[in-house]
């Protein structure tokens, strides 16, 4: 049998550290590979948004423009006007539909029938793997003037009616509902994750003590995923200018067009419904980019300042190991 | 123990690293299995090195299409007869309809279109490609060498300005008409309506060759009221999506509210905006009124062009924008008889609508195309030949008889008068028997459905007296292209192009004051309009 070696702990040498956990390191390779092949690299396309694109000519090629797409863009009240619903639209749906995975998987655990626990859980996850075209024709389906949800009312002597999918006032609350019922129970695999970690002692503990069901969920379970999260939040933070375009897509109509052109669906249109502009559409990508990333770093900040771990943990503390 | 676990954790790595690696990779292949086409070669077809036979060398030709043909359906005797005739290995790429822009667009940018493809031209994109060498350009002498290619080409003034404007030939714009031209010059098919002959008799509404928009609503009201066919809650009375809705009720009435007149000079040589005139906003009025009466489908706006389906797959539509095209009248008649057992003959009437002032204003001349034909600049000069061969004998008349009847002897043959004869049966068409001719690349159907005798002479004589009806109401209610804006190209123009007919449709649905709805969305779009317009007069401006 072989002694086991001891590492000289060398205290802040990334490469000791590297060394130490060489095979934990390994398994990163794929997916740092993945990063900056399809993540990082064609961040050099991002050049585009400051140059004139000449498709002969290629990204690098291409004369440069400076500042002038982004004045085309800024100039453009469509542009601004598509801006502020994005902002609008997405944090309210953040504040709205955030917390529905939490209790749902605060929900699921609570379950006592293992069985039944699972047929939930894999019913709520479903919907998730549906693509937004086949759910915008779901709701069509059950919203229109001809559908199922009418029909129904219909029955209950309801005269009327009701104008679901050319309504404006309707439309983001639809876009709510449907993100809810899509991404919830896929959302809510994270928390149930993060549950599942959590010491039963902990549980065991408060039996013991006598505490309510409603305690331990309130004194245990929230606090031990709370870091969770606070992560999952900043993330969607981050995503704040870029989440949607499908759903919009494919629930918007001339009727709610007013309401439904949020950033991605104007990218998509001068991308794709007017001449050709790369460098355009380039510079509004750009810009939402930018603005997602404060977005971001200002989750972060505001995780931190009322308690949370933020993105990397204790403000980039590292724990030391005990040996 | 350690080493075991230090070699299963290199494994699960270097697994994961593969199969990413081929997932990547397999991915790649996909896209460009369905998109390469650069680089299509040339299979052996033969090994003798003295060839007589032009085509003794089989060519696979890459080509992106909007028909969508099943593999069983490349194996049917009419592709195999281009096939074998042409030597050609079809490399073949669905565009859908939806995507078609996009797809397109991508491919070109990425210069890697298909050898063939169809393009929805429009000029500030075309220009782009050209100065960027992403559209092949053909050699000079190819009108002396595919003469009848050249003759069809040459009846879309648009191709002849092109070519001048841009010192050679890189795009073939599709004619409509070419030997069977119906009006000189050429209207366009919008604007022709199908309705319930026998709906209209039972409400005592007559039928007459022309309909004001006004008159289309009073028929849309009669039965509305007195539901004559008992369709109930289901009834449709004006079948129309935003963008016939449009052509219904704001082109009829508005010379200048299509997108492809929006931008026009005024009396006084100024450039102004077509949907900023009053006319657009009274023509939006009277739709507001139908819609907000229930004349039109409560949901029109979910609607799309195939819905129109419904006035005779179901029978629930009163009325539809039909096309004055002989073939979608031969369509009706048998989609009719097919699905609701009636003859179409009894129940439907064609006409066309004018504005409320009985003049036909949904006339836009075009430059005698539909979309055009664009060649790959990789493509090889042995592919390039070959495909204007298969090009320029469908522009012959034999070519074109195959194309639109099929195949002679089988399909068709002539008679005693040397007049060609449908053998096909009454209720099957080319397309029934061989799905999308793909082949046909050129000349649009249009032109043969004029003389097309698979389809019944009266509704060839009847499309043929409507689209003069149409040029007869028109006149003095259209003008010349305006070149200066149709070759004009900026940043400006594309910020200003709108699709205006789900901006109307838009309009209309706002709840409050339409004029103050429209006065406002005129001032919001002004922002991006006034900067084009400014270009305009400033560049072409003064009578």
């Amino acid at each position: 049998m072989r002694k086991d070696r001891i590492l000289k702990p060398k205290t802040g040498s990334l490469l000791a550290e590297i060394v130490k956990n060489k095979w934990t390191y390994v398994l990163l390779i794929p997916g740092t590979v993945w990063f900056i092949i399809f993540a990082y690299m064609p961040m050099g396309g991002l050049s585009l948004a400051f140059k004139h694109y000449n498709a002969r000519m290629g990204i690098w090629g291409s004369p440069w423009t400076g500042f002038e797409n982004f004045s085309y863009l800024f100039a453009d009240p469509a542009f601004w006007a598509s801006v502020w619903r994005t902002l609008w639209i997405n944090i309210s749906k953040l504040v709205i539909t955030f917390p529905v995975p939490v209790l749902m998987a605060l929900f699921l655990n609570e379950i006592r029938m293992r069985r039944f626990s699972k047929v939930c859980q894999t019913l709520y996850t479903f919907p998730y793997f549906l693509s937004w075209v086949v759910v915008s024709g779901v709701m069509i389906n059950v919203l229109s003037y001809t559908g199922v949800v009418n029909s129904f009312l219909q029955l209950l002597g309801v005269d009327e009616p009701i104008n679901f999918l050319g309504s404006k006032s309707k439309f983001v609350p639809m876009l709510y509902l449907t993100e809810i019922w899509k991404n919830s129970g896929w959302s809510a695999i994270v928390y149930i994750a993060a549950i599942s970690g959590i010491d039963m002692e902990q549980y065991e503990a408060a039996d013991l003590d006598g505490a309510t069901r409603w305690q331990k969920i309130w004194r245990i379970t929230l606090p031990n995923i709370l870091p969770t999260v606070f992560v999952m939040f900043i993330l969607s933070t981050g995503n704040i200018l870029t989440n949607g375009f499908d759903q919009v897509f494919n629930l918007q109509n001339a009727a709610t067009r007013d309401v439904a052109e949020v950033l991605d669906i104007y990218i998509y249109r001068v991308t794709f419904q007017s001449s050709t502009d790369f460098g355009f559409s380039t510079a509004v990508s750009l810009f939402r980019s930018v603005v997602n990333l404060i977005l971001l770093v200002m989750a972060d900040r505001l995780a931190k300042v009322f308690g949370g771990s933020g993105l990397f943990g204790e403000g980039g503390k590292r724990e030391k190991r005990k040996v | 123990m350690k080493k075991t676990k230090a070699a299963l954790c290199l494994l699960l790595a270097l697994l994961m690293a593969f199969t990413f690696i081929s997932c990547s990779g397999g991915e790649e292949g996909q896209a460009s299995s369905s998109t390469t086409t650069a680089t299509s070669t040339a299979s052996q077809g033969t090994s003798s090195t003295e060839v007589e036979d032009p085509y003794a060398e089989t060519r696979n030709i890459s080509i992106a299409v909007l028909d969508y043909v099943t593999d069983e359906e490349f194996q049917n005797p009419f592709h195999q007869f281009f096939k074998d005739k042409f030597n050609i290995e079809w490399d073949y790429n669905y565009v859908e309809w939806a995507s078609w822009d996009e797809v397109l667009r991508i491919w070109i940018n990425a210069d890697d279109l298909p050898d063939v493809s169809i393009w929805n031209y429009n000029y500030q994109d075309f220009e782009n490609y050209v100065d960027q060498g992403l559209l092949y350009r053909f050699p000079d002498d190819w009108k002396e060498r595919w003469p009848n290619a050249a003759m069809a080409y040459e009846k879309s003034p648009l191709n002849l300005e092109l070519e001048e404007r841009l010192g050679g030939t890189y795009i073939m714009l599709r004619p409509i008409y070419v030997y069977n031209a119906v009006t000189d010059p050429i209207v366009n098919q919008i604007g022709v309506v199908a309705l319930r002959k026998d709906w209209a008799e039972a409400v005592g509404f007559p039928i007459k060759d022309t309909y004001t928009v006004e008159e289309t609503l009073e028929y849309a009201r009669l039965v509305k009221e007195q539901d004559p066919g008992n369709v109930g809650s289901a009834l449709i009375p004006l079948c129309l999506d935003p963008q016939n809705a449009m052509f219904h009720f704001v082109t009829s009435q508005a010379n200048h509210a299509a997108p492809e007149t929006a931008f026009y000079k005024n009396e006084e040589g100024v450039y102004v905006w077509g949907p900023a005139q009053e006319e657009v906003y009274e023509a939006l009025k009277i739709y507001q009124d139908a819609y907000r009466e229930g004349l039109l489908d409560p949901e029109f706006y979910l609607m799309n062009d195939n819905d129109k389906d419904r006035f005779y797959i179901n029978g629930t539509a009163a009325m539809y924008q039909m096309g004055g095209v002989a073939e979608f009248r031969q369509t009706c008649d048998t989609e009719i008889q097919n699905n609701l057992g009636l003859d179409s003959d009894e129940v439907v009437h064609t006409a066309i609508v004018l504005g409320n002032d009985e003049k036909y204003h949904n006339i836009i001349l075009g430059s005698n195309f539909w979309s055009s034909l664009i060649f790959s600049p990789n493509i090889t000069d042995e592919n390039f030949e070959r495909i204007m061969d298969l090009i320029d004998w469908t522009c012959t008349q034999e070519g074109q008889y195959v194309c639109n009847m099929g195949l002679e002897g089988i399909d068709w043959e002539y008679d005693e008068n040397g007049e060609a004869v449908s053998l096909l049966g009454e209720d099957t068409s080319v397309y029934d028997k061989y799905g999308a001719r793909i082949e046909s690349l050129y000349i649009l159907e249009d032109d043969f459905a004029v003389v097309n005798p698979s389809i019944k002479d009266e509704y060839r004589e009847r499309m043929n007296y409507l689209a003069q009806l149409k040029l007869d109401y028109g006149e003095g209610e259209y003008s010349d292209i305006d070149w200066d804006v149709e070759f004009h190209s900026s940043r400006n123009k594309a910020q200003a192009t709108l699709q205006l007919s789900q901006e109307y449709a838009n309009l209309i649905l706002q709840e409050g004051d339409l004029r103050t709805n429209w006065e406002d969305w005129v001032a919001q779009k002004m922002v991006v309009i006034q900067p084009y317009l400014d270009e305009l007069n400033s560049q072409y401006g003064g009578l």
